[in-house]
């Protein structure tokens, strides 16, 4: 499952420098793509803004199959503030750069599933592959924006995981 | 030793695509597709002369085909089954509205409406067309060469019908996607380019010719071609003309295998349909996608592999490493 979770992330990961290598982070003193997962930071009191943020909150496996079937939901978070350079006016523009962002890193909807705990990394058998993204409401706090989008992420448990 | 296989479940697909390729009517030749060849092809450019018709929704198939027991003895009891008759319908609903796809969910001639000369009379199908420009040699499926007063008379976002005058010839015309079946000589020179599929919207204009956004499905003109303006399309309920394509329906599951479904002559058999797909199902009054229906009957052929007759090959591509 955790080979499942690592390769759609890097997937979006490397898909984001593509698509915008302006949005960046710095992280434990690294310049990242400005996408990560929240359970493999450490604890954020709020969210940062202008990145995406990954959480996995649910799990559901079907054990009828050949190879079981794993469905875990993807939670991507992000929020904004707009721009310091435009008083903050351009924060809209600024959440619907992300989400055309995120609804371009989710395409195509698969990516070859990959074992991170080995170095060079190593190609497995399967594919992950997820559904279509199903965008939350806009929330308002103040002069900050914020949506979640919920994303479904399947994928085929090999021998040995 | 690593394991470098597994078990792979029920192909897990989002939708299908669709592609159709002519029908030689006048030889009743269909397009061949060899899964064993072609079958890795990229789904955004399909081997010629497949037509790419995009997603589709809907896509059903169902077998008309009837088995009937031999029944023997007494009392009786099945000896064997026989297969009566053959037959199989696909019905789907194209994602958007082209040439081809409103030529394909009708179920009668499908044509250009081109552009008018000035003071014509009104017709329903469209009036006395403005003259056609011929077509210089050079040209190619994507770009034409013209005289440089005939070049000024297109601009960005023109439409194009480009193919031969009509002299007087009766049977099956247009190529190489018969548009229609004359069966008495008419008096329109235009009429090929009436209801020819060799359109294409007109990306750049310069002095010497056309710069076209996709190649034209007949190819480079031939020599002797004209081309003229299209404002639209139309079709009739009714005529006695069917169209008939061969069809290749795909299915990519999730872990890169596919499925093809491939039916050699398919006719429609339905006149035009439309469904209306609300964008908002919460709200079935508002806007509404309007979809084309289409419902196809299947012909058969027969396999030279073994003289069987055969309405529809389905092939499936397990995926890489997977059991089989």
């Amino acid at each position: 499952m955790q080979n499942a979770k690592d390769s759609f992330y890097m997937a979006l990961r490397t898909r984001l420098t593509a698509i915008n290598p302006e949005r960046t982070i710095l992280l434990r003193g690294a310049v990242r793509p400005g996408i990560l997962v929240e359970e493999a930071e450490a604890p954020f009191n709020q969210l940062p803004n202008d990145v995406f943020v990954l959480r996995w909150p649910s799990l559901g496996v079907d054990l009828s199959l050949g190879s079981t079937m794993v469905a875990e939901q993807c939670e991507i978070a992000y929020q904004t503030c707009g721009t310091q350079s435009f008083g903050g006016l351009d924060r809209g523009r600024s959440l619907s750069e992300m989400d055309e962002e995120l609804t371009a890193m989710l395409q195509p909807f698969y990516t070859p599933k990959m074992n991170y705990t080995v170095t060079p990394s190593a190609t497995m058998l399967t594919k992950v592959f997820w559904d279509e993204p199903a965008f939350g409401p806009l929330a308002i706090q103040r002069d900050r924006l914020s949506r979640s989008v919920n994303v479904v992420v399947y994928s085929y448990q090999e021998q040995g995981e | 030793m690593a394991v470098n296989w597994f078990s792979a479940p029920a192909p897990v697909a989002r939708r299908v695509r669709a592609y159709f390729a002519p029908v030689n009517r006048t030889t009743q030749t269909p397009v061949l597709f060899d899964p064993s060849e072609q079958a890795q092809f990229s789904l955004d450019t399909p081997p010629s002369p497949w037509i790419s018709l995009g997603w589709i929704q809907g896509f059903t198939r169902k077998s008309g085909s009837k088995t009937a027991a031999v029944l023997t003895g007494v009392p009786a009891g099945t000896l064997e089954q026989v297969r009566e008759t053959l037959e199989a319908q696909v019905s789907l609903e194209f994602l958007s509205w082209t040439k081809l796809t409103m030529a394909l969910s009708t179920g009668s001639q499908h044509m250009n409406l081109l552009a008018p000369v000035s003071g014509a009379s009104s017709a329903a199908d469209g009036a006395t067309a403005a003259a056609a420009v011929t077509v210089l040699s050079g040209s190619t499926s994507i770009s034409i060469v013209l005289g440089a007063a005939a070049a000024a008379s297109f601009s960005p976002g023109s439409i194009i019908a480009l193919d031969a005058d009509y002299t007087g010839q009766t049977g099956f015309v247009g190529s190489p996607v018969s548009g229609a079946y004359v069966r008495q000589a008419l008096s329109d020179v235009d009429f090929i380019r009436r209801v020819t599929y060799n359109v294409a919207l007109v990306s750049n204009v310069t002095s010497t010719g056309l710069t076209l956004a996709s190649p034209l499905p007949g190819g480079a003109p031939v020599t002797g071609s004209k081309l003229q303006a299209v404002t639209g399309f139309v079709d009739r309920e009714g005529g006695s003309f069917y169209q008939e394509w061969s069809a290749l329906f795909v299915m990519e599951g999730s872990q890169g295998e596919r499925i093809f479904f491939y039916y050699l002559r398919l006719q429609t058999m339905a006149s035009a349909q439309e469904t209306a797909l609300p964008l908002d199902g919460k709200n079935e009054d508002g806007l509404a996608r309007v979809l084309l229906q289409g419902q196809f009957l299947a012909l058969p052929v027969t396999d030279p592999l073994d003289g069987e007759r055969v309405v529809c090959y389905r092939s499936f591509l397990p995926a890489t490493n997977a059991l089989v």
